[in-house]
């Protein structure tokens, strides 16, 4: 096995050193080695987007990243969106609208709408199903996570939806 | 809806679900996210053939190799068969003569990490002698076919026989006959969560299990069976859950396995499945071949229908035969029929188990309500016609007695088909564009004998905090939320405040689980009457206290006051302070058990009561196919479900749509398993297709509501009629688009072009019109 390395990782914001094998993925060290196990591992070859997490604000697959490459990076997870003030709006807006079934896509489907919201506050449904075209998820056909991601549209009070 | 939802302060209402906030931050754990000190991951050997006898495993270097705990074979297990009914017992956990598939358990490993157990495998040494093995139910049926189960001649594993009225006469006598032949390979859940389970075991004994499932009791008892445990030491503990779809029932071999690894070791072990492990290894849809015979008079109504069914079942049982019945039993619940023929045969093969799946039997039924559209156009009639003709009232018994209490299908097709304009449509859409209708109906929970029902308990905190005790698991659907809005109805107090202890089998009392559809029909009973009477002694203590009857009380925002006078009243925290000063602390029981015939079963005597209650569907889809590419374009759903009561009409919405995703748009469209020599072609997400958000149409639900007299505050089931009916209704749309009918499903772009170019097609474009083929030449 090759020897551990020391990689210095900055993640929700926090610097942090992680001693570990130059081939673990974004995805095992941040699961394993940082206990941050809300990324999931859905298939482990980039198909499903469950493992999504953000690495310079861009929605990127942890499972097909090298945590090497994740050195010096800001990455964020999804432990790492609320703030002491609350939850995130993207957040807040998957519990009110039932966007949230059984979880497991959850997270990264949060993660690749919050990066949609922040490089294009208005998105049309179109983007928004783009923006989450990768994201797999099971149990609620998407209908109404369109629905909340479409809420936090600055778009929407003007009557432009 | 027609209920009035204003009786209610929380019931019918759409409040957020209260597991929703852990999800949405990344602290709801999964059982691949729990971890323990000292843990060891373990992993499982399995067969490399479709069908070999095992002649010897040698485990010794495997056994040597540094940082291995423990290496377990079939010789270290009791040798247990497994099987849902006490006929079908034909799985053990860890093969100990014969593997009978590409997956097959042969032995498990235990090691300090996930590289070392990885190598341990590679170390074990099996000896096989390949046999000849069975991959389709042609092969599995021959004369001389190998055998996978040595008792059981022509790999004939299950068979249902049902025959109700006089169907020959009636066929002899029928204006119009048709036979047709209906086909669909084997689907797949693709839940999110690929499998994991933890097993932890204590110094005394007992044994913690996490894992996915669908009732904590309906795996802790197999569970303590092959492990030759009491239950009581078999603690199956409430975790997230990522999906099931009929798919997480069952024991896994994998339960076993960690949990023997974690005993052998005294340490607690945790095994992950791979997305491939998960799909090759839990359960799959089954493939089947169908076969109706169906006899019309010059009106549409169905004089007879005679179906034969044969499901490829893979190498073991699983839930054979409800497997067998329920494509049956859904149709003879949505369309009445008094002369019946139901011949169902599950074969074994050399491929992966197939078990119960949400749109099981889309062959079954996409069939029927094809055919119908056939010997609609054929006699001249209108499509929608013929089905409410045909489709199912209230009070009436179908075919095999099962009285169908609450029935809101000609309610659901009516607002379908004007919500969708079918009747515009029909026959008038441009070319390449079609519209269908399906209809479907399914149970609340089966006759499931000692386990068909759920207790509840509620308990008080002195502060007036309220538990609810119950075993009904939550997979995802939101279960957790209907218990909590019940309960809260019931006792005045915020949802938000009713603490949750669920589906840990040390703690909660029996419970059916929630396959079956019956959750909310029985779990939400039981949690009802437990609010109920724990509301009961309250208002007894209160009364005393106020000199009030307690007939006059009522619990609203955490008081218990007087109807109509809310200054008359205390605090519920008081009244519960209260009653134990007095000696009388309170403490809520419920239990509900679906009232069902337990003569019914489903091979030996297929009669009585099935179920309860029976939730009904129909669903209308348009689609526009390209001729070139053959693919397929939803352009708009429309799904209706009469779900008795929608307790949570958000919740239940998210239920039509994901069904709809998973039915139609997966389970008609691009959803199925291909195969080569008994392994499967595509068991990841990168080449099996599951709906993405790009893909989907716009849908929208529509609840009925009839308030089943039975139901907790009249509701039922939601969401698997949609899942069915959508299927039936895309096959439908894509047979009026084309003008031809695919009879094997799913309608893949390859086979719609092939029907486009090569054959002649038949449906009709517009019925009636005697010119069945013309937009196609045009
Ligand atoms: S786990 Fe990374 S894409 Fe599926
Ligand atoms: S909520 Fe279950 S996969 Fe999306």
């Amino acid at each position: 096995m090759p020897d551990a390395v020391v990689l210095d990782l900055v993640v929700n914001g926090e610097s942090i050193q992680v001693l570990a094998p130059p081939h673990l993925t974004l995805l095992e060290v941040l699961r394993e080695k940082l206990e941050l196990t809300g990324a999931k591992e859905g298939c482990g070859e980039g198909a499903c987007g469950s493992c999504t997490v953000l690495m310079d604000g861009r929605p990127i697959r942890s499972c097909l990243t090298l945590a090497v490459e994740a050195a010096g990076h800001p990455i964020t997870t999804i432990e790492g969106l609320a703030t002491e003030e609350g939850l995130h709006p993207v957040q807040e807006a998957f519990i009110q609208h039932g966007a949230i079934q059984c979880g497991f896509c959850t997270p990264g489907m949060i993660l690749s709408a919050k990066a949609l919201m922040d490089r294009n506050p208005q998105p049309a449904e179109a983007d928004i199903r783009e923006a989450i075209g990768a994201n797999i998820c099971r149990c609620t056909g998407y209908a109404k996570i369109v629905e909340a991601i479409s809420s936090l549209s600055s778009n929407r009070e003007d009557g432009h939806e | 809806m027609s209920e009035d939802r204003t009786q209610y302060k929380y019931i019918g209402r759409s409040l957020p679900r209260v597991d929703s906030r852990a999800k949405a931050t990344g602290q709801a754990r999964f059982s691949a996210d729990l971890s323990f000190p000292r843990m060891l991951v373990g992993k499982v050997l399995r067969s490399p053939y479709p069908h070999a006898r095992i002649l010897n495993i040698d485990v010794t270097r495997a056994k040597a190799l540094p940082g291995v705990k423990a290496v377990i074979t079939g010789q270290d297990t009791h040798g247990e068969k497994w099987g849902v009914f006490p006929y079908t017992r034909d799985m053990q956990m860890l093969q100990t003569e014969k593997v009978r598939y590409v997956g097959d358990e042969v032995a498990a490993v235990a090691a300090v990490d996930e590289d070392t157990a990885l190598e341990a495998l590679g170390l074990i040494r099996v000896d096989y002698d390949i046999l000849p093995a069975v991959f389709t139910i042609d092969e599995a049926l021959a004369d001389d076919a190998p055998l996978v189960h040595e008792d059981h001649p022509r790999n004939r594993n299950v068979e249902v026989n049902i025959d109700v009225g006089e169907v020959d006469v009636a066929l002899l006598g029928a204006y119009l006959v048709r036979t047709d032949t209906f086909t669909a390979p084997e689907d797949d859940y693709f839940m999110a969560e690929p499998y994991a389970v933890c097993a932890r075991p204590d110094a005394d004994g007992n044994i913690e299990v996490w894992c996915p499932n669908a009732g904590p009791h309906m795996k802790a008892k197999p569970l303590a069976n092959v492990l030759k445990l009491p239950m009581s030491r078999v603690r199956v503990r409430k975790i997230a859950i990522g999906g099931a779809f009929g798919g997480r029932s069952e024991i896994s071999p994998a339960d076993f396995l960690c949990s023997l690894l974690a005993l052998k070791t005294g340490r607690p072990v945790k095994i992950v499945y791979t997305r491939e492990e998960n799909t090759i290894t839990v359960r799959q849809g089954h493939g089947m071949v169908v076969t109706h015979t169906t006899g019309m008079d010059r009106e549409g109504r169905v004089a007879a229908r005679s179906s034969t069914a044969h499901l490829d079942g893979g190498a073991y049982s699983s839930t054979g035969p409800i497997a067998v019945s329920v494509p049956f039993l859904c149709m003879e619940q949505t369309y009445r029929l008094e002369n019946v023929r139901f011949h169902g045969v599950r074969v074994y093969t050399n491929k992966p188990v197939r078990g119960m799946i949400r749109i099981h039997g889309r062959a079954y039924a996409c069939g029927v309500d094809m055919q119908l559209d056939m010997m609609a156009a054929d006699l001249g009639l209108d499509p929608v016609d013929v089905r409410l003709k045909n489709a199912r009232r209230p009070g009436e018994t179908t075919a095999t007695k099962s009285l169908v209490g609450s029935c809101g299908l000609v309610e659901c097709i009516e607002k379908v088909v004007e919500k969708s304009g079918f009747r515009e449509k029909y026959g008038r859409l441009p070319k390449w564009r079609g519209i269908g209708l399906g209809l479907n109906s399914v149970q609340t929970g089966f006759p499931l004998g000692i386990r068909g029902g759920s207790q509840a308990m509620i308990k008080f905190n002195e502060d007036g905090g309220v538990s609810v005790i119950s075993g009904v698991v939550d997979n995802g659907q939101g279960n957790d939320q209907m218990i909590v809005q019940i309960a809260a109805e019931v006792l005045g107090v915020p949802p938000n405040e009713v603490d949750l202890i669920t589906a840990d089998t040390e703690v909660t009392a029996n419970d059916p689980g929630s396959y079956s559809m019956v959750s909310t029909f029985a779990g939400g009973n039981a949690v009802r009457l437990a609010a109920e009477d724990a509301r009961r002694q309250l208002f007894e203590v209160a009364a005393d206290q106020l000199e009030a009857n307690p007939a006059d009380l009522v619990a609203r925002d955490r008081k218990i006051f007087v109807k109509g006078s809310p200054q008359r009243g205390l605090a519920l925290a008081k009244v519960v302070r209260l009653a134990l000063i007095q000696g009388r602390p309170v403490m809520g029981q419920g239990s509900y058990s679906p009232r069902v015939d337990h003569g019914r079963e489903w091979v030996s005597n297929p009669e009585g009561q099935l179920s309860e209650a029976f939730s009904f569907g129909a669903t209308a889809a348009e689609v526009e196919v390209d001729p070139e590419t053959g693919q397929v374009k939803v352009l708009n759903v429309v799904a209706a479900q009469d779900c008795g009561y929608a307790l949570n009409p958000m919740v239940v919405e998210g239920q039509f749509e994901g069904s709809v995703a998973m039915g139609g748009q997966g389970g008609m469209l691009t959803e199925f398993h291909a195969w080569a020599g008994g392994h499967c072609l595509n068991p990841t997400q990168l080449d099996y297709q599951v709906p993405l958000a790009v893909d989907m149409p716009p849908i929208t639900p529509i609840i009925v509501e009839t308030i089943d007299p039975n139901g907790p505050y009249g509701a039922k089931e939601a969401g698997m009629s949609v899942a069915m009916s959508a299927a039936q209704a895309y096959a439908c749309a894509v047979a009026n688009a084309i003008g031809h009918y695919i009879k094997d499903f799913p309608l893949t772009p390859d086979k719609i072009v092939e029907a486009i170019r090569t054959r002649a097609p038949r449906a009709p474009r517009e019925f009636g019109s005697g010119n069945l083929f013309d937009h196609v030449k045009k």
